[in-house]
């Protein structure tokens, strides 16, 4: 059955509109990030979820080729949008997420969680959570665009962008958080608070893919 | 923008600048609290400890290095590594502080230094006031020269 060209137009505008709704997760996928703590996340928490619907709106077309690959019918992707008013949509969603959102609402959000971290402290609290929440938002279009990079192309490009992402955690992130360890282990350790914890993390900073395979051999 | 050079960029900035500038104010509350014979020991050791942030992350990453990355027993093999770092070089060095220690308390020094006699205590700290800033250098000094036993 041959769509009507209005519907094709608004589905080319859903696909395009893909990567813009992606950026805008990953900005409340930082925003989360600050509410559950900043340095830390909630196991099926909101930063999960947000960062995991920004991963699948960047598959889309991956995602749906695998339900086409399962024998289901799925619209067509890509063409031109042929409506001259559905394609001055597509303009303005995608002029606002990098004009207003990227270019602006971010960088102030970004100013406030430092403005917070400054509270934070004079509270007695780590600004650590709300400096990390500031960097995180400052990079979201670029972590966007980073995990485009991770897109494999195959059927299972959402999985495979996770498992990268993983990877970057565990094998660019976390071992900078050991440093960070380290600073908060001196810190605690002149206040006559718990250090060793820090310094036991900061080990296991270093080595979570090791930690990752002895539980897979526990397991297996 | 980049979330890991950010993350990377705090990170040397806490530890190359803020740190070493924070021994300072670590080293003069060890002697306010050395003059009013308080415990001072911790706060010493984080001034040094802050000057020796980037060195702490180095013999950390080389605990965790002793093993591959995706070897099951690696973090065990890090905290072994850990434990033997602290058995065979802390350790010892801490015994030849007590050695001095034993020595100095056989002279009767430190018995000069409790609150009943304290006029070598005051001497000490007011000598520890006036040259913080030496105190400083010559911790940077030893931390500099330390790195020669990094292998």
């Amino acid at each position: 059955m041959t769509l009507p060209q209005i519907i094709v137009d608004l589905l080319t505008l859903l696909f395009d509109m893909a990567v813009p709704a992606a950026i805008c997760t990953m900005v409340l996928a930082g925003i989360a990030l600050r509410q559950e703590g900043g340095v830390n996340f909630q196991a099926g928490g909101r930063f999960q979820r947000w960062a995991l619907w920004s991963v699948i709106l960047l598959t889309i077309p991956q995602l749906l080729s695998w339900f086409a690959a399962q024998g289901i019918a799925m619209p067509a992707q890509g063409g031109g949008i042929s409506s001259s008013w559905v394609a001055s949509l597509q303009t303005s969603f995608s002029g606002f997420v990098s004009n207003v959102v990227v270019a602006r609402l971010t960088p102030v959000l970004a100013a406030f969680c430092v403005l917070k971290a400054a509270l934070d402290a004079a509270e007695g609290n780590s600004p650590l959570g709300s400096i990390v929440s500031a960097i995180f938002l400052l990079s979201a279009s670029g972590t966007v665009q980073l995990f485009q990079s991770w897109n494999s192309g195959s059927q299972f490009a959402t999985t495979d962008m996770l498992t990268a992402a993983w990877n970057f955690l565990a094998g660019t992130i976390l071992p900078e958080a050991a440093g960070l360890a380290i600073v908060g282990a001196i810190f605690n350790y002149a206040r006559h608070r718990p250090f060793m914890p820090l310094v036991g993390s900061g080990l296991a900073f270093l080595s979570v893919s090791a930690i990752w395979k002895l539980v897979q051999a526990m397991a297996g | 923008m980049n979330l890991s050079n950010g993350l990377l960029n705090l990170t040397n900035w806490l530890g190359n600048v803020i740190m070493p500038t924070m021994a300072g104010l670590f080293a003069a509350a060890a002697i306010y609290r050395f003059s009013k014979a308080q415990p001072y020991q911790h706060l010493g050791y984080a001034a040094l400890a802050s000057l020796m942030c980037s060195g702490l992350l180095r013999a950390m990453e080389s605990f965790s290095n002793q093993a591959s990355w995706n070897n099951p027993d690696r973090y065990w093999i890090s905290i072994l590594t850990l434990v033997n770092w602290v058995g065979n070089v802390l350790l010892p060095l801490y015994g030849a502080g007590q050695v001095v220690l034993a020595v100095v308390h056989f002279a009767g020094l430190l018995e000069r230094m409790t609150i009943g006699e304290a006029w070598v205590r005051n001497l000490v700290a007011a000598m520890c006031c006036f040259g913080l800033s030496g105190l400083l250098r010559l911790g940077e000094f030893w931390i500099q020269h330390g790195t020669a036993g990094v292998r």
